[in-house]
């Protein structure tokens, strides 16, 4: 949880953006862009798009910042802004059919999942092809989740947001995010079975 | 409750999202029961699996989306309320009409109000009474974003000392080899966000002298983001000769947790288009990696390198 004082600092930070002060807004960015774009890079699987939200993402709380009036958190504000923009992406297109499962390198093309970061420990080759396949597999079961499923776990999973800010930010109850929760996870259970 | 009940909830009772009881309920019955027990050590591992697909923001990603995110908003058509046109809603608030005459009537009138009501509660409750617990008149301007705190002292009771510098943005060009510019980039080298890190770095790069070579060392050392320390071991390549750059380099490929960084180091101590020299002390330290190291690339530079230096692939 925030603290009280980062709160007050951010909330200075909004009263100056809200004048005009342009380096004040840069901060409130720098704040939360990283997560912003993380975020749109899990779902979309693709720059160019991540890219695309993040401008638009922020262009959006920038022209309405006036209006902003601290009824919610700006983060819930936020992330509101961008659940949006994310679920009409993946709803407007169909994302599995076109993230590249492959990345090109000055090597030529490789498995994308050769970039995620080792275990040391695991030093063993066949654990570390039974590795591979469940990275494979989990992917394969995010894709098929649907949009607000897959949209709430990686708020949850990745993005660390509890269940009621996630539903803030999608305007749905706590419950109704929990629920959402638990289908894109009974789903991933069932899908990844043997495979861990 | 039921070990069906209790797996279905696994989840939602690792991300901690159960209500007390609930949380009561599924620990009493993990400790009772191996096989629900099996199944969160499974669910467990797959949470662990998924992390491991988190993708990583690349800096240059970041830095791209900032600076058109910048542009855009300086073509933007936003622009603050201007302050005679707040005044001009406050005076309509209060009745007054739009004309120049009156809004400065209107101006004078609240004016001379907010003076007698300030001077009559100074008078009443003094100076420093109004922040209670604090004798910054200021202390509300004051953000933690825009302060570095220089000093904190204890002031007896519940009271403390905090001693701050206000930050105060200023623009300053230069030519790289000044040495306020310098002296700045060294500084930014070390700053909280790895974009400005990442950038001073790759200012720096081309810079000579031993303070910008042991920032560069400190990059590569300390620093806790890959890409900065990947772009201060790019500009560590001219110094390679230099003893304490190739310590670092050998420490980086013994300690980097990142793949990418050992691979690089390996680049730099062993370049690929020099045949390498047989030095006991790099031999040693790539027979040591091919020992502990997992991730298949860099075993493979280490083995090339062991070869054409005609070493042997296990440790003296």
């Amino acid at each position: 949880m925030r603290g009280t004082t980062e709160r007050a600092g951010e909330t200075a930070l909004i009263r100056s953006a809200q004048q005009g002060d342009a380096e004040a807004f840069e901060q409130l960015v720098r704040a939360y862009d990283q997560n912003v774009l993380r975020m749109a890079l899990n779902l979309l699987h693709s720059q160019e798009d991540a890219r695309d939200i993040y401008q638009e993402a922020f262009l959006r709380v920038y022209r309405n910042l006036p209006k902003f009036r601290f009824d919610c958190s700006f983060s819930t504000w936020l992330y509101r802004i961008v659940a949006n923009l994310c679920l009409d992406q993946l709803r407007k297109r169909k994302v599995r059919s076109e993230e590249p499962a492959w990345i090109e390198t000055s090597d030529g093309q490789v498995d994308r999942f050769q970039f995620l970061p080792e275990q040391r420990a695991d030093v063993n080759p066949e654990r570390q092809l039974a590795s591979t396949e469940v990275n494979t597999r989990i992917r394969e079961v995010l894709d098929r989740l649907t949009p607000r499923e897959r949209l709430v776990f990686e708020m949850r999973h990745f993005q660390g947001m509890r269940l009621r800010a996630i539903g803030e930010a999608l305007g749905v109850t706590e419950e109704a995010a929990k629920n959402c929760l638990f289908r894109a996870t009974q789903k991933m259970r069932a899908a990844l079975g043997d495979f861990v | 409750m039921t070990c069906q009940q209790a797996q279905t909830r696994l989840s939602l009772y690792l991300y901690g999202e159960l209500d007390f009881a609930q949380e009561e309920e599924i620990e009493q019955h993990l400790a009772e029961c191996a096989l629900c027990e099996r199944a969160l050590l499974r669910e467990k591992s797959w949470h662990t699996a998924l992390n491991a697909g988190n993708t990583d923001v690349s800096l240059d990603l970041l830095a791209e989306c900032r600076q058109t995110l910048k542009k855009a908003v300086s073509r933007s058509n936003f622009k603050p309320m201007p302050h005679a046109f707040r005044l001009r809603r406050w005076a309509e608030l209060f009745g007054f009409s739009g004309t120049r005459w009156s809004l400065g009537i209107a101006a004078a009138s609240f004016l001379v109000f907010a003076g007698f009501a300030a001077a009559r509660w100074i008078d009443r409750n003094g100076l420093s009474a109004g922040m209670p617990g604090s004798n910054l008149i200021e202390s509300s301007l004051i953000s933690p974003s825009n302060v570095r705190i220089r000093d904190i002292q204890p002031g007896g009771g519940d009271r403390v000392h905090i001693v701050i510098d206000r930050v105060r943005e200023q623009a300053i060009d230069g030519r790289l080899g000044d040495q306020d510019v310098r002296q700045l980039l060294l500084s930014a080298t070390r700053d909280s966000d790895p974009g400005i890190r990442v950038d001073s770095v790759e200012m720096l790069k081309d810079q000579n002298g031993d303070d910008v070579r042991d920032a560069l060392i400190a990059s590569v050392e300390h620093d806790p983001n890959a890409a900065v320390r990947l772009k201060a071991m790019e500009a560590l390549r001219r110094y390679t000769d230099d003893p304490g750059t190739r310590t670092a380099l050998k420490f980086a490929l013994e300690n980097d947790d990142n793949p990418g960084v050992r691979s690089e180091a390996i680049d730099i101590l062993a370049p690929a288009n020099r045949s390498p020299v047989l030095s006991p002390d790099l031999a040693g330290t790539l027979q040591q990696i091919m020992r502990s190291e997992r991730d298949e690339y860099v075993r493979l530079r280490c083995l090339r390198v062991l070869r054409e230096m005609n070493a042997s692939l296990d440790v003296y």
